[in-house]
């Protein structure tokens, strides 16, 4: 009989090793009169209706649980690359990163099996920043409308797309856009059923192309009649070698 | 934790023996392999969930300076039939009285775990299980860095439920056929197979087959073994075999026909009935 405890023993420890604190997540309870002492290996007292009187030590349901480390094992928008490890609450860990599988739980497995640490964060990667992504997926969705004056003559140039950008939500600095192959110079009314793209570099790393269209402003009897959901429709490339590129990127629906 | 067998004297005892479950009946026919099982589930003492058990062997008082021996009885528990159905992580239904004012008598009160449904993930089986739980069995799962790993490596008093035991032995045999459900990713397969094969070797195959069986379940299966061992021979075929090598020794000649034969006739007096309707027969 005594040979099972160790039998049970070594087949608990013959796993990996885990921390073998206990967790005690429920009402722990005591006795408000204690049992009285048996006889040395003879049978424990029957219990009386008082033994059964309980006082509440501490309900741990109520209590903060310690943070979970997990390691991430994939590229995460927003969030971290490949073998990162995240320091979080215990439901947000298990519900939305290891119920998933997106990531695994820290275990000292694990963590050679990642190469991963704490010190380690977003060093080597393929984006320069855990948020590049999405602002690709954003800027690639967007179609810039570049307002020009109808009256005026002018040269489209980086700060006409800069400040468009800006008017649009963005905030976009001279340096990063590179303007298409020709110069565009207006007014010019067949501008207004063309498009192209520009070039934005995020981070000195990452190239997303944007598309662009002039619309001719003026006020009074010269402004030009309002298109209904203009940006939904199709229209000619400006430049013929851009037309391919054009064609991949998808129109709002 | 000084003992987590409940032995006491009587027990150890080789002069006087009481006859226990598995002495009596087909029960004593039972298998080591389910004994093995049943002792891990029912002979061991489970963790304490519900108390704060006291360390070590002896104390002495504070008072008096008298030393005592320390036995820590524990609470009892109340296990309803929903414990089956979840996962509570040992905890259970405490029954028993609150003395909420010294003046006042005692009231009943139950002490019930907070349940709650969620997901739980199996990487060994490659699924994922929709279960009531409760916050104790997720930290046990986060702690064992894994559901896999927290049924494993926890012992079957621990884990009390049924539907723990069953998916417990699930896991096993599906590490001891070496991850099948992992077939179409051999690369992932070699990686399960490998990060928990160490627990099969705690368990012999029969155990594994024996592992997760309530009694009655045992006993049915035993009957059924021992059913389909001695299948019982119907006698006419025993007497028909000894007739036809009488006869052959006596050397008659109308049993040259192989007894093969001779059965097949059967079949086609079985069609006759005597006693039928003239076109019927």
């Amino acid at each position: 009989m005594f040979g099972l405890r160790s039998l049970v023993r070594s087949a608990i420890t013959s796993g990996c090793n885990i921390n073998h604190q206990q967790t005690r997540n429920t009402f722990i309870l005591k006795r408000k009169t204690p049992v009285p002492l048996h006889k040395k290996g003879g049978k424990p007292i029957k219990l009386k209706g008082r033994h059964f009187v309980y006082d509440l030590v501490e309900d741990t349901n109520v209590k903060r649980k310690p943070d979970v480390k997990v390691i991430l094992n994939q590229f995460i928008d927003g969030v971290g690359n490949k073998g990162q490890v995240l320091t979080l609450r215990p439901h947000q860990a298990y519900n939305e990163y290891l119920v998933p599988g997106l990531a695994v739980y820290a275990s000292p497995q694990n963590l050679e099996k990642y190469d991963a640490n704490e010190e380690k964060s977003t060093t080597e990667s393929n984006y320069s920043s855990p948020y590049v992504h999405r602002t690709i997926g954003c800027l690639s969705r967007v179609i810039l409308q570049i307002t020009m004056s109808k009256l005026e003559p002018w040269v489209l140039e980086p700060w006409h797309i800069s400040t468009s950008f800006r008017k649009s939500g963005f905030l976009v600095p001279e340096h990063c856009i590179e303007m298409p192959p020709a110069q565009i110079k207006g007014p010019d009314l067949t501008l207004q059923d063309k498009e192209f793209y520009v070039t934005v570099t995020i981070n000195n790393t990452e190239k997303v192309n944007v598309r662009c269209r002039i619309h001719h402003w003026a006020t009074g009897l010269d402004r030009l009649p309002w298109e209904e959901f203009h940006w939904k429709k199709p229209k000619e490339a400006l430049f013929p070698e851009q037309a391919a590129e054009l064609e991949k990127m998808p129109l709002p629906q | 934790m000084a003992s987590r067998i409940q032995a006491t004297a009587r027990q150890l005892s080789k002069a006087y023996k009481k006859k226990s479950r598995f002495d009596i009946g087909i029960a004593s026919e039972l298998p080591v392999a389910y004994k093995k099982f049943w002792r891990e589930w029912k002979v061991l003492k489970p963790a304490a969930v519900h108390y704060i058990p006291q360390e070590g062997k002896w104390k002495r008082d504070d008072l008096t300076g008298e030393i005592l021996p320390i036995q820590n009885i524990p609470i009892p528990l109340k296990h309803p039939a929903e414990i089956h159905e979840g996962l509570w992580g040992g905890e259970a239904v405490v029954k028993g009285f609150q003395k909420r004012d010294p003046r006042r008598r005692r009231v009943p009160h139950y002490w019930v775990p907070v349940l709650k449904r969620t997901v739980v993930k199996s990487e060994v089986l490659n699924t994922h299980l929709s279960v009531t739980v409760t916050d104790r069995t997720i930290s046990l799962i986060n702690d064992h860095y894994g559901f896999d790993h927290y049924l494993l490596k926890t012992p079957a008093c621990d884990l009390v439920s049924m539907l723990a035991l069953k998916l417990k032995k699930q896991i096993l045999i599906e590490l001891m056929n070496g991850c099948p459900r992992y077939s179409h990713d051999p690369q992932r397969q070699q990686e399960v197979y490998e990060e928990y094969k160490t627990y099969l070797t705690s368990y012999t195959p029969e155990e594994i087959e024996w592992y997760g069986l309530s009694w009655y379940e045992a006993l049915c299966k035993l009957a059924k073994q021992k059913e389909a061992a001695n299948k019982p021979v119907p006698l006419k075929n025993m007497y028909r075999k000894n007739l036809v090598e009488k006869l052959k020794a006596a050397g008659i000649e109308s049993t040259k026909t192989s007894p093969e034969e001779i059965s097949s006739t059967t079949s086609w007096l079985s069609k006759m009935n005597p006693f039928g309707k003239k076109d019927e027969a």
